[in-house]
């Protein structure tokens, strides 16, 4: 790659450039640095949370004292005043290297003055918006004269900005030396592209993660005007904890063996009374192999919880595995050649068009328990069932028709990803092959599977993540009934206000994807480049 | 003997066509006999509804049609998913075309770290953002408004537009911009002016899917705009549809209201397929 220089055509004038405008424009970056701590320590000093943690009096609405640390990290969090200190200082080094005139240095004040003006431009935006808003709700005429009172300093400021950004852009050759190489405009390029990218993403990813993090360790409730208090790990103790106990089977009191009830399953004793009363609660037994009357008794403080990530792990394995084998038959046919290929690659669409929300109240309709439901007209008439099926409201159907549901959405699109694959294979490795006598299934596990592996693992890894985070689905088909891991964080945080504790949920979650995403990366060695 | 292979041959090749056919009947009935249903239900009288199941309605009727569209909240929520949807899908493909070209084109210090970043967002749950995202956009000023959808939407459309758009522009030949930069153009013009145009098609089925994912959104909708009924969308709308008079669920209505957003929606997606196929295996699958 070339790597010459941005010749300077003013070249001549450098000898006789004067250094003020590099001392303005440098020191004004300083200053701007210097500006953003003592704004933010300023804020952090009044802001009313941080106050009151600091001023605390016991009282009836505040029995206890706030604590000053939480009330910092609720309002400002770790990211923002990182942000602010890296800022500042890239500010202030940045405007010295201006001060003593070097051309690298001014490109980079040239960016961050662009920024700046941008940024100035959207606050005041935001303050008219906000101020046109109040007036609105409150039914009264905007208040000119205050709007323009409080938009006034910003618009200065970006007006001052603003002007010194315009003038680096048409003058930064002729006040500033140095050479300006590609691989550096290259990299003031990127950033400047992924500027507004990253400040999405910190403003509404980044920023409520945290948030959802540092509430893990409180007892905040949600959208509450209550002062949170830390509580520690308290909230992931009840959600994890998890013990097994062995019990014996309820004997019947006429055949002396194990009771039974009328489904064929066995009665168990129940765990010891102190453990009831410590909040366990017994969500499974597993008979124990060999010794017949003897179980283990899974239990946990919050039932809800772990049946909730045990129905999530029933549901990702089987609509994943599902959707994997129908959506490979799927993508052959589509793969082989017939009249109409086109359309039916359209066809398969359509499913993934319809809005989850649509499809869940579609199969609701589907799936209605009397003869109503034309699954149940359709396999009576076929005479597969004797007797119309309660899919919605049996909870033993529940899951299986939530299953089929997802597959119904999710197997075409899958089919779409690995017909793309499948495309991708030569066809004269399969002509090879046929001549050399392979058979099909030959073929199929020689050629294609192998081939087909990184279509397949992106797929999967795809899949895995979205069915393992399902929600629209259950919170649609079965509300309370049937709980997922992300409509049992939406119940918690929702119905139940309790912020501190679904946020624990939440951390857990996020930390449980992220340990599946790493093993499929690695094992399927997905090239993430 | 040979004329007997001959004949094999061609009555394997017969039952392979008649196989394949079968197959792709048995496709084409398992994707769209739901959307069907759905449709057929939609001109079905109330009644009709508690009777054993009909392939055909037997009295069709209009008049589902009618109360959906005399329902203030569903036309009000076509409005606003139309303008958040479009709103969403022209934020998140001028941000992210640029993102994608830094991360696809150019050589600079941190690119690799910044994929993973932009990776890593595609993985949390949406669930487990929103009690902050509701803070925020309570601050912004937003709650009940389509702006809390649009300022949030970019949470889970942008990874994926940048993501795709990047494996877009790496595909792109790097002739193209040596040439550019020997002819004298600034790096910004070889993006505007030489990169940008070719990845048109791309830009369409990226913002195409954005729409698509936007329109289709719920969680959020249906927290952000709780407050306000005038500001709700086509899924939360039709999730609480109640019907002209409160009684048992009007499942016709729902299905006439359900094919009135998804029709479009089928539309669209039929027409643009081949782009739509070629945008999400772009994402999906690289080489």
């Amino acid at each position: 790659m070339s790597l010459s220089s941005h010749t300077d055509p003013t070249a001549h004038q450098k000898a006789k450039r004067s250094p003020i405008p590099a001392y303005l424009v440098g020191g004004l970056l300083i200053l701007i640095g210097i500006m953003a701590v003592v704004g933010f320590v300023i804020s952090v000093s009044q802001d009313d949370g941080i106050q009151l943690a600091l001023n605390w009096t016991a009282s009836e609405e505040y029995p206890e004292q706030p604590s000053v640390l939480l009330a910092f990290l609720a309002q400002f969090g770790i990211v923002l005043p990182l942000l602010v200190a890296y800022l500042s200082i890239f500010f202030i080094s940045i405007g010295a290297q201006v001060l003593g005139g070097s051309l690298r240095a001014a490109h980079w004040a040239q960016v961050a003055y662009m920024w700046l003006t941008i940024g100035m431009g959207i606050t005041i935006l935001l303050t008219i918006y906000n101020t046109i808003r109040v007036a609105n709700e409150d039914g009264v005429a905007v208040d000119v004269g205050a709007l323009l009172g409080s938009i006034v300093l910003p618009f200065l400021a970006m007006i001052i900005v603003g002007g010194v950004w315009w003038w680096l852009s048409n003058h930064i050759g002729m006040y500033f030396e140095g050479e300006d190489l590609l691989i550096a405009r290259e990299t003031r390029l990127a950033w400047n592209l992924l500027i507004p990218t990253l400040a999405i993403f910190i403003l509404v990813a980044a920023r409520p993660l945290e948030q959802t993090f540092i509430r893990s360790l409180t007892d905040k409730r949600f959208a509450g005007r209550g002062v949170p208090q830390f509580v520690g790990l308290d909230n992931y103790a009840n959600l994890l904890t998890v013990r097994l106990d062995t019990v014996g089977c309820r004997l019947d009191d006429d055949t002396g063996d194990c009771s039974v009830r009328d489904n064929g399953s066995i009665r168990w004793e129940s765990i010891d009374r102190e453990l009831l009363q410590e909040g366990y609660r017994t969500i499974s037994n597993i008979p124990v192999p060999f010794s017949a009357g003897q179980s283990i008794a899974v239990s946990g403080r919050d039932d809800d919880f772990v049946s909730a990530v045990n129905t999530t792990l029933i549901f990702t394995v089987f609509s994943v595995s599902l959707e994997l084998l129908i959506g490979l038959f799927m993508a052959m046919v589509v793969n082989s050649n017939f009249r109409g290929r086109g359309i039916m690659r359209a066809v398969m669409l359509v499913p993934w068009a319809i809005p989850t929300v649509i499809s869940a109240r579609l199969w609701e309709l589907i799936l209605k328990d009397t003869s109503a439901g034309i699954l149940n007209k359709v396999l009576l008439d076929l005479h597969i069932i004797g007797a119309p099926q309660a899919w919605l409201s049996e909870p033993s159907l529940q899951l299986p028709a939530g299953i089929i549901v997802d597959v119904w959405k999710t197997a075409p699109f899958m089919a779409l990803l690995l017909l793309a694959g499948l495309q991708t294979i030569p066809s004269d490795l399969y002509e090879a092959a046929a001549v050399d006598g392979a058979s099909p299934v030959r073929r199929f596990f020689s050629i294609t599977l192998p081939l087909l592996r990184p279509a397949l693992a992106i797929a999967l890894v795809f899949r895995t993540l979205d069915a393992l985070r399902v929600f629209d689905l259950f919170n649609v088909l079965f509300g309370r009934q049937q709980l997922s891991m992300a409509t049992y964080n939406f119940e918690t945080l929702v119905s139940n206000q309790q912020d501190g504790y679904a946020s624990a949920i939440s951390v857990i979650i996020f930390i449980f994807i992220s340990i599946f995403a790493f093993i499929y990366v690695r094992m399927l060695k997905v090239e993430t480049d | 003997m040979f004329e007997n292979i001959l004949t094999n041959e061609r009555l394997l090749k017969n039952i392979q066509r008649i196989l394949l056919y079968a197959a792709v009947i048995f496709i084409a009935i398992y994707a769209l006999f739901p959307f069907y249903w759905a449709f057929a239900t939609s001109f079905k009288t109330e009644s009709e509804m508690f009777e054993s199941a009909t392939y055909l309605p037997r009295n069709p009727t209009l008049k589902n049609y009618e109360y959906v569209f005399r329902d203030s909240t569903f036309i009000n929520s076509l409005r606003n998913s139309a303008i958040v949807s479009s709103s969403t899908a022209a934020l998140a493909l001028v941000v992210g075309s640029f993102a994608a070209y830094a991360l696809g084109r150019l050589r600079f210090k941190g690119r690799v770290i910044l994929l993973y970043v932009v990776l890593s967002m595609t993985m949390f749950p949406a669930i487990s953002i929103l009690s902050g995202l509701y803070t925020i956009v309570r601050e912004l000023g937003f709650f009940g408004t389509p702006l809390s959808l649009i300022a949030t939407y970019p949470v889970f459309i942008l990874p994926f537009t940048v993501w795709v758009l990047t494996s877009f522009f790496r595909g792109l030949p790097a002739e193209i911009e040596q040439a550019a930069i020997v002819d004298g153009a600034t790096p910004f013009q070889t993006f505007r002016l030489i990169l940008l145009p070719l990845t048109a098609p791309a830009l369409v089925t990226t913002g195409l899917l954005a729409f698509v994912l936007s329109w289709n959104e719920y969680l959020f909708a249906l927290n952000f705009t709780a407050t306000n009924p005038d500001a709700k969308t086509v899924p939360v709308a039709i999730a609480q549809f109640t019907g002209q008079v409160a009684r048992q669920e009007p499942i016709a209505e729902i299905m006439a209201a359900a094919m009135i957003v998804t029709i479009p929606l089928v539309v669209l997606v039929l027409i643009f397929q081949n782009r739509i196929v070629e945008g999400l295996t772009a994402g999906a699958v690289k080489g």
